[in-house]
Formats: C-alpha cells, sequence, structure tokens
C-alpha cells in the first residue's frame, strides 16, 4: 500500500429538500465511488450521475454540481456536494458497517415473524392473529422477499402498515440488483426500500436488551467490523456455534457471553424453530412464517425479569 | 492464557514463535474452529491443541515444549 493510501469510507448522508432521502456513497483517496441516491428520485438519471462520477477526483467532480437547482432551492447534485463536502471536512461520519434501527420504546409482549417470502397472505393473516392477541408489536425478519411473483405486493403492504422489518439475505441481495437468478425483477423503489431496512434491529424489554439478525450475509458486508456493537454476539451465533446447531462449542460460547451487551438474540438464517438459554441469555431461531398449510410466529413476553418464549402455531386460511 | 506464556523463561520464548487470537473477532473464531477447540481459553501447540480450559503449570508447558522442541530438531 502507497503511503498516500488510505480505505475506502462509506458515508450515508440524510437529504434535504430532495426527493430521495438519503445519499450513499464511498471516498477513496479524494475519489468519489458507489453513489447511490436511495428511496425516491428519478432512479434513471440518479444512476447516470453515478456512472459519471465513478471514480472521479473529488475537485473535478464539485465542479459539476454548482449551480443546479430542481427543487426547494437545492437539487440531487447540491446535495451530493454538501454531502462530499460534510464528509471532507469530517461532519459526516463513516457509515457503520450495518445498520442498526432502535426501537425505543420499552415493550412487555412483542411478536417475532419469520421469513414471510415474498406472501402478503401469509403476512395479512399472521398480522391479523397478532392483533387480535393483544401483542403491543411485532418485529418482521427477512427474509421478505422470496422467489415469489407477490414480492412487490408485500413489500407495499409492509410500507402502508409501516411494519417494523429487518433485512434478510434475498432482500440485501435484491437491494444491491444481485439478486438470485430466476428470482422476479423488482423496481428501483422496492429495492431502495429494501436496502434501506436495518440490518439489526434492536428492543428493550424492562432490562432485558435484544436484538433481531438475519445471519451471516451481515459479516460479509465490505466495511463489517468485529468491533461495533452487536457484532460480537452475531460472531459468536454465526461463526462459532454455526447458529447453536454446534453444542460442543457452547462452553466457549458461555466463556464469551460476559462481553455481550445483548441479553436476547434472534436469528432467521437457521429457517427453523429454536430457543436456548446459556449462561443468562435467550438465543432464539425464527421459522418460516409459513410451514406446509400452517402459520407460525413467535411470542416474547417478560415477566417479573423473566423471559417467556412461545411459537404459536395457527392454521392457513384459505389463498 | 497468552500471559502465561508471554511469561515463559527466555530460553524458551527463543525457541517458541506465539500468535494470540481474539475469540472476539472473525479470524479468532476460524482459528478457534480449525483447531477443534471447544472451550476457552485454549493453547495449542504446532497446530495442535494441547490445553483446554486450564492454564497449565509453567513447568508442565516449558516440559511440553522442550519436548516438542528436541522431536522436531531430531527429524530434522
Amino acid at each position: 500500500m502507497k503511503a498516500d493510501e488510505t480505505k475506502a469510507k462509506r458515508f450515508i448522508y440524510p437529504t434535504r429538500g430532495v426527493c430521495p432521502p438519503e445519499i450513499h456513497f464511498k471516498l477513496n483517496n479524494g475519489k468519489l465511488e458507489d453513489i447511490r441516491f436511495v428511496g425516491g428520485g428519478c432512479p434513471g438519471n440518479a444512476q447516470l450521475v453515478a456512472r459519471l462520477l465513478e471514480g472521479k477526483p473529488l475537485t473535478e467532480a464539485l465542479e459539476y454540481f454548482i449551480g443546479i437547482d430542481c427543487r426547494n432551492g437545492t437539487s440531487c447534485p447540491d446535495q451530493l456536494a454538501a454531502a462530499v463536502s460534510a464528509a471532507e471536512k469530517g461532519n459526516l461520519k463513516p457509515a457503520e458497517s450495518f445498520r442498526v434501527q432502535d426501537d425505543p420504546a420499552d415493550r412487555r409482549r412483542v411478536g417475532l415473524v419469520g421469513a414471510p417470502e415474498g406472501n402478503p397472505a401469509v403476512l395479512h393473516q399472521i398480522i391479523q392473529r397478532i392483533q387480535a392477541s393483544g401483542i403491543e408489536t411485532f418485529y418482521c425478519l427477512g427474509n421478505l422477499t422470496g422467489n415469489s411473483d407477490q414480492n412487490k405486493g408485500l413489500i407495499q403492504k409492509m410500507r402502508k402498515q409501516k411494519i417494523l422489518a429487518v433485512q434478510g439475505e434475498n432482500d440485501w441481495r435484491y437491494a444491491l440488483g444481485q439478486e438470485t437468478e430466476g428470482m422476479p425483477p423488482l423496481e428501483q423503489k422496492e429495492r431502495d426500500w429494501l436496502l434501506r431496512l436495518p440490518q439489526v434491529l434492536s428492543f428493550q424489554m424492562k432490562q432485558k436488551k435484544a436484538i433481531v439478525f438475519f445471519g451471516d450475509y451481515i459479516q460479509s458486508l465490505p466495511d463489517y467490523s468485529d468491533f461495533e456493537p452487536f457484532a460480537l454476539e452475531m460472531n459468536m451465533v454465526c461463526g462459532l456455534t454455526d447458529f447453536m446447531q454446534d453444542e460442543t462449542v457452547f462452553p466457549a460460547l458461555e466463556a464469551m457471553i460476559p462481553q455481550f451487551s445483548a441479553d436476547m438474540i434472534v436469528f432467521g438464517q437457521l429457517k427453523k424453530w429454536g430457543h436456548w438459554h446459556i449462561a443468562g441469555k435467550d438465543f432464539i431461531s425464527l421459522g418460516p412464517a409459513s410451514y406446509e398449510k400452517g402459520l407460525s410466529w413467535g411470542q416474547l413476553e417478560v415477566e417479573d425479569e423473566k423471559i417467556e418464549f412461545k411459537i404459536i402455531r395457527s392454521e392457513y386460511k384459505g389463498g | 492464557m497468552a500471559e502465561s506464556v508471554k511469561v515463559l523463561p527466555q530460553d524458551i520464548q527463543e525457541i517458541i514463535e506465539v500468535h494470540e487470537w481474539d475469540m472476539r473477532t472473525r479470524e479468532g473464531v476460524q482459528r478457534f474452529r480449525e483447531l477443534k477447540a471447544k472451550s476457552l481459553p485454549s493453547v495449542a501447540l504446532d497446530g495442535e491443541l494441547v490445553y483446554e480450559s486450564l492454564i497449565p503449570m509453567q513447568e508442565e508447558m516449558i516440559d511440553e515444549i522442550r519436548r516438542r522442541y528436541k522431536e522436531k530438531n531430531q527429524d530434522e
């Protein structure tokens, strides 16, 4: 590595006054890379801008941004200029290696829905049952999308109902335009919605902190750091225990648990239900939302500092 | 555990090379799995898991290192 070379830094800039709510980009040795206007706007134009600016030195790129007005006295290029300037001056911190969202409410009873995989009818019926059971909120863990021609319908439903969702590996691949061959195409706005989903969701139940994440694709994200919050929990679940399937290493897991910041660790990659209670921590594997002709979801409840986890199964009606 | 290796006498330090893996990291976990270790702390000598869950007495570790060193040098 040359002395003046530094690692590329990734940034996420929250825009003002323009259609896309976020601009994602990288700075690599004073050059712009991987620019993406996310969540709205003119996707074709935005992609063209990104391609034209790819690898351009900042000094050269900034010349293109000046004097462009679109709406509200600003424009996407103007916002990109603001973003780059903020990053250059250190006023915009590099993005975390994975996206964490915190539900600030203190919960008592929550529902956990796993992998609807592009089936809005299944999700609809589970939501109805969860709401009828008096659960205060629920979280839906990816894969939200699957090999289904109803992925778009599912995303529309989730957006409309503002469901708290966590990205799965399929969803991540869709967001990057790298979905598995044979998966039906999605429009850019749906891909952008999937891109902006949290990869880790944290929530609180009395004194207990819970995290929800899909699986090991997060560890392969280009900027993944072993030392960000909750990375330890993910490394132990994914790498050490193979999603709790290798019980022989549980003694090592126990030795690492005192360094955990979460008390409940929920994951989805295994695609089957499971619950382990080790050294005061709960590890929960979420099964899929539907199986054969039935529905299933999980319920977490805290009472007197004690966590109770139940798997609820019910009949799937129609569809 | 790493400390127990670092405080070995100078003559032993001269014949060994010490690698420490951080179990918080993916690299550390991968090495742990490669060694087929089960618990912590663990010490491997010449890539072979020798001590698990216990910190051996210094003399015991010195004897084991010397034994391996002699074996290797006899082979050469």
